[in-house]
Parts: C-alpha cells; sequence; structure tokens
C-alpha cells in the first residue's frame, strides 16, 4: 500500500518529474527526473540560476503547466491526469498564488480582489473564512486601502492585497513566484516577513521560487536547483551561506 | 567547417535583419479597418451607379416619363446614406486605431525612449491609416464596379430598356477617394493618445492604468446640451406642425439631426450609465460582475463601439416605424379603411431603405466584433491569471460573451427607443395634416406603430452580433494556457 502525501507530512510532493521543451536536437530538458516534498507548515525556498527550471518546477506543482512524465500530489490529490476543470477548482480551493508582477485583477478593488476566490467558488465566505480575511487585512495594514483599485495602490501595498488573496482560503500550498523581484528593498523585506510570519504562526505552507540569497534566507528549507535537477537540499541558511553555495555551484558547474 | 561559415552567413542574416515594410499590416485590427473602408466605398459605388443608371433607364423608356425631380431626390437620398455610413465608418475606424494604440504603447514609449518625437510617431499612425484606408477603397471600387458591369445588361433586360450606360465612370472615384481620406483623418484622430505616451512607459514595472480618462470636455457638453435641446424643441414643433401641414416634417428633420448629433457626441457621458444599468441584467455573479466591469473599463472605447450600432439599429427600425405609422396615419383619415396600393408603396419604400441604412449597421458590427476580439487579446495576461486563480473556461466563456451583450443589448434598447421615436415623428408631421377619401379626417394623431417582423429581425441580428463577436474572443481566452499569458 503506498504512503500517502499527508502522511509524509507534506503539503505537495513529486516524483521522477521530467520536462522537456522544444523537439529533436533543439530539445532543452527543463527537469530532468526530479523527486522532491514541500514539507507542511514550512516556508520552502527553491533557489536556482535563470534557466535551472525552478518556474517550471512551480508550475507544474501548481497545476499550471502539464509534465513529460512523472507525478504530482497536492495534499493527496494526484492532480496529474485531472481534467482542465478540476485542475481549475483544486487551484481555486486549495493553492494560493503571488506572482512577481503582483497581478491583481486591475477592474476590482483590493478587497474584491481579496475575496476573488471565493467569488469564484460562488460562495460567501463563512464567519470563520471572514476572520481570516479581517485578521490579514488587519495584519498586512490593508484597513484604509480595501476600497482601493489596484493602480491607486503602491507596488508593496498591492504585493500585499496579492498576499491576503493568496493566504484567504486557507490553501494546502501557495506558491510565490519572485514575489519581492519587483519591489524596493523595504517592501520586499516587509513582504518576506509577512510570508515568513505565516508560515510560523499559521503554519502556512508556501513554496517560494526565487534567486535572490536574502530573499532566500527568510525560509525555512532551501532547495537548490541546477540544470533540471535538486542538487542541494538545506535547513534554512542565511544570505552568506546562500550566495556562497550559488557561487560555489556557478564554479564548478 | 570554414567554409559553410560565410555561406551560413550570406544566408541567414539577411533574413534576420529584413524588417518587412508592411508587416505592421498583418497587426489585428487592420484587416477589419480594410474591410470597412472597402464595404463604405462598395455602398457608395453602388448608389451612384445606381442614381446614374436609373437615371438614364427612366429617361430611355418613354413608359417612365422623364422625372429631372426625381433623380435629384434619388441624388440627395443617395448623397445622405453615403454620409451616414461613412460617418459610422469614421468612428469605427478611429475607434479601432485607439485601440491599436492601446496594445502598441510599450512599442511607442520605446521608440520616444531611443529618440523618436512623438509627432512623427503619430504620423506614422495616421500614414498607415491612409494605406489601409486606400487598400479597401481600391478593393470596394474595383470589385463593386466589376459587379456594376455584369448587372447592368440584366438590369436592361429586367426593366426592358436599352440604357446604353456605361458604368465605368470617373465619378465614382469620389466615394473612393472620400473613404481613403476619412479612413486617414479617423486613425489620425483615434491616434491622439500617442502624445500622452511617456519614455519612462518602455522600462516597465508600471502599472497598469485600469481606466481612461475621461476628459470631460466642457466645451463638447456644452455643444451637446444646446444642439440636444434645440433637437428636441424642432422635434416637438415639427410634431405640432404636421398637424396642420406637411412642412412639418422638414422641421421635424432638422429635429432629429441636431438631437441626434448630440446624442452621438456626447455618447461618452450617455452609454456608460446605460451600460451600467445592462449590468443588473446580469445578475451578481462574478462572471457577471467581472463582465460588467469590463463592459465600462474603458468608457471611451465602449461607449463609441456601442453608439455606432445605436445608430445603425435607430436608422433601421426609424423607417420600419416611420412606414407602419404612416400607414395607420392614412387609414385613420380614411375612417378605419387602410388603403392597400398606399400601404404596399410603403413597404417597398420602407424595405428598400432599411436595406440600405443597414449598411451602417454592418459597418459597426464589423466594428464591435474588431474591437472585442483586440480588446480580449490586449488582456491575455489577465485572462491567464484569472484562470490560475480558477476561473473555468466555461466561466471565462461565459464573461466574454456577456461583455459583448453588455454592449449589444445597450445599443439595442438605446436604438429601437430612438428609431420608434424618429420614425412616428416623420410619419406624424408629414401626415397629420393630410386628409384621405372617403371619411377625410383632419387632423389625425396616431400612436407609434411597431412592426414586429422589422423589430424582430434588428433583435434577432442583433444576439446574432452578439454571438459572433464573442466567438473569436473566447477562442483566444481560453485557448491560453495560464501560464503561458502569465509569462507574457
Amino acid at each position: 500500500m503506498q504512503i500517502t502525501t499527508t502522511e509524509m507530512g507534506l503539503a505537495a510532493r513529486v516524483q521522477n518529474l521530467t520536462k522537456t521543451y522544444g523537439g529533436g536536437e533543439n530539445a532543452v530538458r527543463a527537469l530532468d527526473d526530479v523527486t522532491v516534498g514541500i514539507r507542511r507548515g514550512e516556508f520552502t525556498a527553491i533557489m536556482g540560476p535563470s534557466g535551472s527550471g525552478k518556474s517550471t518546477l512551480m508550475h507544474i506543482m501548481a497545476g499550471l503547466d502539464a509534465p513529460a512524465s512523472g507525478s504530482v500530489w497536492i495534499g493527496d490529490t494526484e492532480i496529474t491526469g485531472l481534467s482542465d476543470v478540476e485542475l481549475t477548482i483544486l487551484r481555486r480551493r486549495r493553492v494560493g498564488f503571488v506572482f512577481q508582477s503582483f497581478n491583481l485583477v486591475p477592474t476590482l478593488d483590493a478587497i474584491g480582489n481579496i475575496t476573488l476566490p471565493f467569488d469564484l467558488d460562488g460562495r460567501r465566505p463563512t464567519s470563520q473564512e471572514r476572520t481570516r480575511i479581517d485578521g490579514l487585512v488587519e495584519t498586512l495594514g490593508l484597513g484604509p486601502r480595501l476600497r482601493h483599485r489596484p493602480h491607486q495602490l503602491s507596488g508593496g501595498q498591492q504585493q500585499r492585497v496579492a498576499i491576503a488573496r493568496a493566504l484567504a482560503t486557507a490553501p494546502d500550498l501557495v506558491f510565490a513566484d519572485e514575489p519581492t523581484g519587483n519591489l524596493d528593498s523595504r517592501s520586499g523585506r516587509e513582504v518576506l516577513s509577512l510570508l515568513a510570519a505565516a508560515s510560523r504562526e499559521h503554519g502556512q505552507s508556501i513554496a517560494m521560487v526565487t534567486h535572490d540569497p536574502v530573499a532566500a534566507s527568510y525560509a525555512d528549507r532551501v532547495l537548490f536547483l541546477g540544470d533540471g535537477r535538486i542538487v542541494a537540499d538545506k535547513p534554512r541558511q542565511t544570505a552568506e551561506q546562500i550566495s556562497a553555495h550559488m557561487l560555489s555551484t556557478e564554479v564548478t558547474a | 567547417m570554414t567554409a559553410l561559415a560565410p555561406s551560413a552567413v550570406n544566408t541567414i542574416v539577411p533574413e534576420a535583419a529584413r524588417t518587412p515594410r508592411f508587416a505592421w499590416l498583418r497587426e489585428r485590427g487592420m484587416g477589419a479597418t480594410i474591410l470597412v473602408s472597402a464595404i463604405s466605398t462598395a455602398f457608395g459605388v453602388v448608389l451612384l451607379s445606381a442614381t446614374g443608371y436609373l437615371g438614364v433607364a427612366l429617361g430611355s423608356n418613354p413608359d417612365y416619363g422623364s422625372s429631372d425631380t426625381m433623380i435629384v431626390v434619388l441624388a440627395l437620398l443617395s448623397g445622405i446614406l453615403l454620409a451616414v455610413a461613412v460617418y459610422v465608418a469614421a468612428i469605427v475606424t478611429a475607434n479601432t486605431f485607439s485601440t491599436i494604440i492601446a496594445g502598441r504603447t510599450r512599442r511607442i514609449a520605446l521608440m520616444r525612449l531611443i529618440g523618436a518625437t512623438a509627432r512623427s510617431q503619430r504620423s506614422e499612425v495616421a500614414t498607415q491609416g491612409l494605406i489601409v484606408g486606400a487598400i479597401g477603397a481600391v478593393l470596394g471600387l474595383v470589385v463593386t464596379t466589376v459587379g456594376v458591369v455584369v448587372a447592368v445588361p440584366m438590369l436592361d433586360r429586367a426593366l426592358e430598356v436599352t440604357s446604353d450606360w456605361s458604368p465605368v465612370q470617373p465619378v465614382l472615384l469620389l466615394p473612393a477617394v472620400a473613404v481613403a481620406l476619412t479612413t486617414w483623418i479617423a486613425a489620425w484622430s483615434g491616434s491622439r493618445r500617442v502624445l500622452t505616451v511617456t519614455p519612462l512607459e518602455a522600462l516597465g514595472g508600471s502599472v497598469e492604468r485600469s481606466r481612461e480618462e475621461i476628459a470631460e470636455k466642457r466645451g463638447r457638453r456644452a455643444g451637446a446640451v444646446v444642439l440636444g435641446s434645440i433637437g428636441v424643441v424642432l422635434l416637438v414643433g415639427g410634431l405640432l406642425l404636421g398637424l396642420l401641414s406637411p412642412a412639418g416634417v422638414l422641421v421635424a428633420f432638422f429635429g432629429g439631426l441636431f438631437s441626434f448629433t448630440a446624442v452621438s457626441i456626447s455618447a461618452v457621458s450617455v452609454m456608460p450609465p446605460l451600460l451600467k444599468a445592462t449590468g443588473r441584467l446580469f445578475g451578481k455573479s462574478v462572471t457577471a460582475r467581472l463582465a460588467a466591469e469590463n463592459a465600462v473599463r474603458y468608457p471611451e472605447r465602449s461607449s463609441r463601439m456601442a453608439i455606432g450600432v445605436v445608430m445603425g439599429v435607430a436608422l433601421v427600425v426609424m423607417f420600419a416605424v416611420a412606414a407602419e405609422s404612416a400607414k395607420a396615419l392614412v387609414a385613420a383619415s380614411a375612417g378605419g379603411e387602410p388603403d392597400a396600393s398606399f400601404n404596399e408603396m410603403m413597404d417597398v419604400f420602407s424595405t428598400v431603405m432599411m436595406c440600405l441604412v443597414a449598411v451602417s449597421a454592418v459597418i459597426a458590427a464589423v466594428g464591435l466584433v474588431n474591437l472585442l476580439t483586440i480588446g480580449i487579446v490586449q488582456r491575455k495576461r489577465e485572462l491567464g491569471l484569472l484562470r490560475a486563480l480558477g476561473l473555468t473556461s466555461a466561466q471565462i466563456r461565459r464573461m466574454v460573451l456577456i461583455e459583448a451583450a453588455h454592449v449589444t443589448v445597450t445599443a439595442l434598447l438605446f436604438g429601437l427607443t430612438l428609431g420608434v421615436l424618429y420614425g412616428w415623428v416623420a410619419a406624424q408631421s408629414l401626415l397629420g395634416s393630410v386628409a384621405m377619401p372617403p371619411l377625410w379626417m383632419s387632423p389625425t394623431f396616431v400612436a407609434p406603430a411597431i412592426p414586429l417582423l422589422p423589430v424582430a429581425i434588428v433583435i434577432v441580428a442583433t444576439a446574432a452580433l452578439t454571438l459572433t463577436a464573442a466567438v473569436a474572443p473566447t477562442r483566444i481566452a481560453t485557448r491560453t494556457a495560464p501560464v503561458e499569458a502569465l509569462s507574457e
């Protein structure tokens, strides 16, 4: 009998994942037989230089892209082979996203963006969820901005709205794709502290893709990717240690 | 190995370095502009040819008698119909170009960053307008002229005349030139936004603006109010005068002209509240709410998109209601008995007129389909986001359809209202004082008579337009994988 993802203490995992782009001579192997799990309640950083396959890994884990071979689980649900509608509903209910370019819906105000996942589901937040959202709005300091539209907000504020949206449904896993890439360093630090706090205080599982050692230093665990493979898996690291590791792999590569 | 290198350079480099000079012609929206110009030109050519031919044909057959007045009236009518079609085409083209510009913002900003002046960028756009306008005009001219050459002998036989009329006339160049020039001017006026693009926008990181600033032009607004008031006064005056003399219709005609001009220049203020009101019809689901927001996101764009359709619907309905009300008036004056031969004449007249003004409606429809499609293409990224967050493709499809329906339903209802009003005023002001046998009752006053068939056709055509307008965008919207859209 196969052991389930939950029993392993994982929020998501992938097994023997392979992804190839293009064909024939020009084929690029973005992921090469990757097997890894994202531990529940942890803040995991996925590090690697451009082209290491980290974004591809995140997209496949989140059900946004299909692998060439291998299996993916979110919680105990195997998502490889799910239909488009099933995948969509799974993303809506059990996955949260924070993107580099914020990606808020420009026609909705801040609170409209935060409650969008519930609206998509055709339901109102329960009183428990309501409390959770109020708490998030409070923590993220968005109270006075709830009726503002994205273009009336600063980058840092927009990213905080995106974080509130991602956390609102208490998803199995939040994916953050270079969440600080478009922010100044102060807003960036704020965003990272908020993500770390969500994981530490509320047990939120978060997987963050980044190539910034400072960002990765906020995580409980750092996975290093290189040429489509996991090359190292380390516990919390300082930015210096991460940089040193990156440099050493750059030199040996 | 070394021998291979030079040949590779020779063949590959020039190929890559050559930027096709007319690559922009393949940009979305250009094809539709060509189509719009072609339809307008073709319409003009057909009208001029028909007028010319009828003049010769009627003159050559003694049975029809000489009718110079009729030719003058026909020529005048053709002129008005052509002007309406070209006007609608100009609105559509200006709108298309301003939408194309919105999609090109980044590239224009880059050019500005490198050192191009805003004016040079704008005149480049205008030149493109002239080129597509000319292509469309030539296409329309050639195709229709060939059609007319083929049709004349057949018509001769049908009408039993020998017209000896040559279909290829220099005067046919007139609509072609007019259309090309109008497209040029429309492209120029639609490209106003180029001037506001800053070089900084090329550096990215800037937040997408979700709404166009609507510059409330006070002058334009005041002008609309004045014109509208005069129009309403003239319409009412014409209506009252019509109870005494058929000359009332002349007064009412100018009332219609003024009031409609007021509506079309104040479209940007008039349409958004109407669009919002329509939004309530679709309920409160998330797809409906997103669609409602999208429909008024670029108020100027949707207003102009709708006003073209409003014009088309209003004109078609106007002739239908005018004819039906005229029949009712004549019957009322005669003491309740409808006059069969008069009714038949009115039916033929209104059918011909409806077909002619329907050309404007078709032009507006092309514009609508085109603009919705470009709008979706430019929003690919946002649609990808919605897919990533959990909107199913069925929900996306519904959202786009509702978005299209916002514009068409609003335009339909508004157009129907205006059409019924104008048609009724026209009939009433022309025939209110005319007495008919056997009872010779005068003045007569009837409620607007609305013929069901033409109105039903208009409604069905609008529904079909909504579905057509949503086909291409939904295909684009649902075919895009979320990742692809997000990484753009």
